[in-house]
């Protein structure tokens, strides 16, 4: 199935406002936990069946714990890490891998037409693409550079924090900075900054299933705001 | 880059890009440790200026006109809100960006007493995360409860952080700031100076 950007963009927004509020009666978990299984779906849909299992197993567990064995009076060291870990994933993954999934299925040019024909500026729009992209090659990059460093017998530092920080901090710039300016290079020698408007190969146009789903997640969001805030 | 130029270029935009991801890796990286105990929540206006400092550093080096210190604060603003931070501190996060850059800017972007004071300013947007607790208080706290803290965590995240001692984080993240920003030119000057990348 293919979304567009536009679509895809609308959904990250809702889960991440959906997220942020909290669900208090079982009605808003359940309009919370649909929300989620969005881009569970999607991910399925598009054969990444190994993180969306992840994910749901995560996620999952998460829910049970709090529910099961965390309360309001629960309180101690393992009970905090516990809520720690529930906090983080109930709280974040679902905009996180719903910001995955987005990363992992737009194409750069489909992104850039799409912000074109919502007339965002230049700037951000290349700024965003940039940051899109750039994610995975900071994980790249930091596990070579961890793999790097264990070949030559550099564990975590000698224990020193500062320098733990360091070793990675240091190479992992010199790396992303070579990397932005092969980037530019790229860019700039497909026009990019020019002073002609551009041109896009890829036409975005809106399917049913755009329209369904943006019709499914706009309806989520106005039953969740009016249930938490008005009954 | 001998262009003189005011306007902005693709080659700017795409080392905006790259800082923003940095820092929202950094960011990510520390922001975790809040769930452990809310007195790190508060904490941060410490451990992230003296983190960020050095690819902060180097990113100064890089910006030369106005508008890329500000554009890092509107795509931060985007990030904190995919994050689940919430929209209502994404105004004083692009504020406090825009100040950082005119401070920058009135010293030519070179001036290094402008950039430490800059970049305090610039680290205001941890305290923008701190908004909406402040703002929304009382609904905050019963959301927390209900999303599944404990009271203990609410109650010690109040305690480090409400109107009270807000002003005291926001003196305490300005001068971590400067003193990020000393240590992070001292890494630059030592790594990459040396190696001529900057």
């Amino acid at each position: 199935m293919k979304l567009d950007p536009r679509t895809k963009l609308f959904m990250v927004f809702v889960v991440s406002l959906i997220v942020m509020m909290s669900a208090i009666t079982p009605f808003l978990w359940a309009i919370r936990l649909s929300i989620t299984l969005i881009p569970i779906i999607l991910m399925i849909l598009e054969k990444k069946y190994s993180s969306a299992l992840k994910f749901l197993l995560a996620y999952a567990s998460a829910l049970v714990l709090m529910f099961y064995f965390l309360s309001e009076q629960s309180e101690g060291l393992i009970a905090s890490l516990l809520i720690g870990y529930c906090g983080i994933v109930v709280q974040f993954m679902p905009a996180l891998i719903t910001a995955w999934y987005v990363v992992r299925t737009t194409k750069i040019g489909e992104f850039m037409s799409c912000m074109q024909k919502m007339h965002v500026p230049d700037g951000i729009a290349v700024s965003l693409a940039v940051v899109m992209r750039f994610f995975p090659t900071i994980k790249e990059e930091y596990s070579s550079i961890n793999d790097a460093m264990r070949m030559r017998g550099v564990m975590l530092g000698g224990g020193n924090v500062l320098r733990m920080f360091e070793f990675r901090m240091i190479p992992l710039l010199f790396s992303c900075v070579n990397i932005g300016e092969e980037l530019s290079a790229a860019a700039i020698t497909r026009g990019l900054g020019g002073e002609v408007k551009r041109s896009s190969v890829i036409e975005l146009k809106l399917g049913i299933a755009d329209f369904f789903l943006m019709a499914f997640l706009t309806a989520a969001t106005v039953i969740f705001v009016v249930f938490k805030y008005f009954l | 880059m001998e262009n003189t130029s005011k306007k902005l270029k693709a080659k700017d935009f795409i080392t905006v890009g790259i800082f923003a991801a940095i820092l929202f890796a950094v960011e990510f990286a520390f922001g975790m440790l809040g769930y452990i105990h809310p007195y790190i929540v508060a904490s941060y206006v410490i451990i992230l200026p003296l983190a960020s400092g050095i690819p902060m550093m180097l990113f100064y080096t890089k910006v030369e006109k106005f508008g890329m210190i500000t554009i890092l604060s509107i795509l931060l603003a985007i990030i904190m809100f995919i994050g689940g931070m919430g929209y209502l501190g994404a105004p004083l996060i692009i504020g406090a960006g825009v100040i950082a850059d005119l401070i920058a800017k009135s010293g030519q972007y070179k001036s290094f007493k402008k950039i430490v004071i800059s970049f305090g300013i610039f680290n205001l947007w941890i305290c923008a995360n701190y908004f909406p607790i402040l703002v929304t208080a009382e609904s905050y706290r019963q959301d927390l409860i209900d999303g599944g803290y404990s009271a203990e965590y609410a109650n010690n995240l109040f305690a480090a952080i409400n109107v009270k001692t807000i002003g005291v984080l926001v003196v305490l993240c300005f001068i971590f700031g400067c003193i990020g920003a000393v240590i992070g030119k001292a890494v630059v000057k030592k790594h990459f100076e040396k190696a001529g990348i900057v």
